[in-house]
């Protein structure tokens, strides 16, 4: 299990000297990663969940809060002793074409890992040889094919695949996908995304599913809870079915009605909410004590200018007895994602 | 939301794709991406071509403006613009006024087609000058009005370079381009992809608005069915540089003909319903150099595989609302017994591994690791 308190993150932009920014990544976010279970957030481009995903990955600092994986701090250990913990964290890119070493072939990229797992355990030399075929079958790949090959000369989908196979080579206890199927061709999305549902299954590792598409995480962990990130600030967390079916924040309503309804198939939510502004403009908005949505929010009122809304803090009913949380001062649920079409 | 108008004279123009093949020249001789397509869009309508990588969307998607680059080549059909004629045989000056002219073209990224040290003021009177306009004033006038119709400060972005606008920004600037010359024909390449789920939901319903009111015809081509359902009335689908399916979007949406077509809807994870109606497709999709030529392009990976389809390819026809092409879904009696008789006998089920024999080593295929990968997948 790893858990986040109040994790912040800030970039500081370089610049000349009048000119120098900071821009907040990460705004105070909390996490759990139950073992075993699978967790997934959501957010557009630029909202943190990338910052977030490397942070517990350990391969970014963060500048406040804790992160404790299986009971451990990680804020009180030195870099050298938060290794071993940090190894049961392990990251599935989103592009599988710079993922690999395009030098060394799929042998070479396995092996190194496993020598150093099998020195770890006091495992002997055969036992690398075995594992690698071992786990290039549990990702769905004939060892005798993908072993002597270079990345260049398997597919894409292939490609993620061997990915996934590298990253359990060190016996990872929670696998991290951040759009781990966006380069994906469409017909073969699917088999990676159950694929990583099967891990789960199998092998009993946790799952960090990071994406903008919704969709594909409700199908990767419809049991687990969704966190939806706007600006650095988890604006909504709940069990993921409960935040598609009725989402309680203009932003989790606007990001579900944005998804493209498949007419003759699917029929648009009974509701639609559309953002009054643009992206673009909101994003120089100045902060400060107000909500970070209110700017795009067809509901915003004068409280939403001049206060903000914490999660978990904002509104005496929001923490209703399904274990949502949101950050809104109007809280009113909506339904705006499409259903299937009822055929008799 | 449909807009199928009655044509008057000056009306949208209508596209006609003929016997289209289009081929590149590869160490393994002549490969055609795209094959025999034969396909009308419709005047007034938007039409989505789906496909995904390798399909020959993209490279259909040039030939509508006769621009496939060496070492690729229009070798045979014709594509004909209403009021501009058979874009294939035209050349020099009169193919480039043509581009940008009567047909206008949003490039895939269209980050990256704008020239990152002019800003995109100067790139439109370029275009203008190299079109011969004469009043350029008036071209930035309409420039303007077009942005600010997409929600945005025409002046300000006129003064700006590539790298001050955002993704949704740029991608309305590639829009405006392709239109400030009164095209009535724009073909979008890919034109959300990239872009966050609410900017592309913005896009969709400007291109759909800008399409009605300019009474363009309009061609999107994606990878993404969801995005073809929200914008399109007419939906054709692309597989192997061959057409497989295309008709009215719900229509074929809501009932599938193509096993293609079928898998790749299913698919799809949907947002609400049940989560194990998605299946994987088995299989993976073909490349240049895997691409069978003979026989149903489809057939390596179909549930309906029967032995006709290894020797004799599916003519795309006309099923009631649509055309298929396929075996299976549209038996094509009179048009194929003759020659399926005598085939069947010479070529039985094994002319798959045959046809490939004549060709380079596929870069990565292997038959035992296209089952493998996907018998696992929708076990769950």
């Amino acid at each position: 299990m790893i858990t986040g308190t109040n994790i912040v993150k800030t970039f500081k932009q370089r610049g000349n000297v009048l000119d120098k920014r900071e821009v907040p990544a990460l705004r105070g976010v909390d996490f759990t990663i139950p073992k075993g279970g699978a967790i997934s957030f959501i957010g557009e481009s630029g909202c943190g969940k990338t910052t977030l995903g490397r942070i517990i990955a350990g391969l970014e600092t963060y500048d406040d809060g804790e992160i404790t994986i299986g009971g451990v701090d990680m804020s009180s250990l030195r870099h050298r002793a938060q290794q071993p913990h940090f190894r049961k964290v392990q990251l599935i890119h989103q592009d599988p074409y710079s993922a690999l070493n395009p030098t060394r072939t799929i042998h070479q990229s396995l092996h190194d890992p496993l020598k150093l797992r099998a020195r770890q355990t006091g495992r002997s030399r055969q036992w690398t040889y075995d594992r690698a075929e071992e786990l290039l079958n549990l990702v769905g790949l004939d060892p005798g094919y993908v072993l002597p090959r270079y990345p260049h000369q398997l597919s894409g989908g292939m490609r993620q695949r061997v990915v996934i196979a590298r990253a359990l080579t060190v016996d990872p206890e929670v696998l991290i996908a951040d759009e781990a199927v966006s380069m994906i061709d469409v017909s073969l999305r699917l088999g990676i995304l159950s694929l990583l549902r099967d891990l789960r299954e199998r092998l009993g590792v946790s799952l960090l599913y990071i994406t903008h598409d919704v969709a594909t995480a409700r199908y990767i962990g419809d049991d687990g809870d969704m966190y939806v990130i706007y600006r650095g600030q988890v604006i909504e967390r709940g069990p993921t079915e409960t935040i598609i079916a009725d989402p309680v924040h203009p932003y989790t309503q606007a990001l579900l009605s944005a998804i493209p309804v498949l007419y003759g198939v699917e029929q648009p939510g009974a509701e639609q909410v559309k953002p009054v502004q643009a992206a673009d403009a909101a994003s120089h908005a100045e902060d400060g004590a107000h909500c970070l949505f209110s700017s795009r929010c067809p509901f915003a009122d004068d409280r939403c200018v001049t206060e903000w809304p914490r999660l978990g803090h904002a509104h005496e009913s929001l923490q209703d007895p399904g274990g949502r949380v949101h950050a809104c001062f109007h809280p009113v649920q909506r339904q705006v994602a499409a259903a299937p079409i009822q055929r008799s | 939301m449909t807009l199928t108008t009655p044509m008057s004279p000056d009306g949208p123009p209508s596209v006609r794709i003929r016997d289209l093949t289009v081929v590149y020249r590869t160490a393994a001789g002549e490969l055609p991406a795209v094959r025999d397509v034969s396909m009308d869009l419709a005047p007034g309508t938007v039409t989505g071509l789906v496909g995904e990588s390798g399909s020959g969307k993209s490279t259909l998607a040039l030939s509508l403006l006769n621009a496939v680059q060496p070492p690729g080549r229009i070798s045979a059909g014709s594509v004909d613009i209403g009021g501009l004629g058979d874009v294939v045989q035209l050349r020099g000056d009169k193919l480039r006024q043509a581009r940008g002219g009567q047909i206008g073209y949003v490039f895939q990224a269209a980050q990256n087609s704008l020239n990152p040290l002019k800003t995109v003021g100067k790139q439109l009177l370029d275009l203008g000058r190299s079109h011969d306009v004469k009043d350029l004033r008036a071209l930035v006038a309409e420039a303007r009005d077009l942005l600010a119709r997409m929600g945005l400060d025409g002046a300000r972005v006129l003064d700006s370079y590539q790298h001050e606008l955002s993704g949704g920004m740029r991608q309305r600037v590639g829009i405006m381009l392709a239109l400030v010359l009164n095209a009535h024909v724009v073909v979008l390449d890919e034109p959300t992809t990239a872009l966050d789920m609410i900017t592309q939901a913005n896009i969709l319903e400007i291109i759909r608005e800008i399409h009605a009111e300019r009474g363009l015809t309009t061609l999107v081509i994606t990878h993404d069915i969801g995005v073809v359902a929200e914008v399109a009335d007419e939906i054709a689908v692309m597989y192997g540089g061959r057409l497989v399916e295309q008709g009215p979007v719900r229509a074929v949406l809501g009932d599938p003909h193509h096993p293609y077509t079928r898998g790749l809807i299913q698919a799809i994870p949907r947002l609400t319903g049940d989560i194990d109606e998605a299946q994987a497709l088995p299989g993976r999709p073909p490349t240049l150099t895997t691409i069978p030529d003979q026989g149903c392009v489809f057939r390596s990976r179909c549930a309906l595989r029967m032995d006709v389809c290894d020797t004799v390819d599916p003519l795309f026809q006309s099923t009631g609302d649509r055309m298929v092409a396929c075996h299976a879904v549209a038996p094509a009696a009179t048009f194929t017994t003759t020659t399926s008789e005598s085939e069947r006998e010479m070529t039985p089920s094994r002319a798959w591994s045959g046809i490939g024999s004549g060709r380079r080593e596929p870069a990565a295929d292997g038959d035992g690791v296209v089952a493998r990968e996907t018998n696992e997948g929708d076990s769950a």
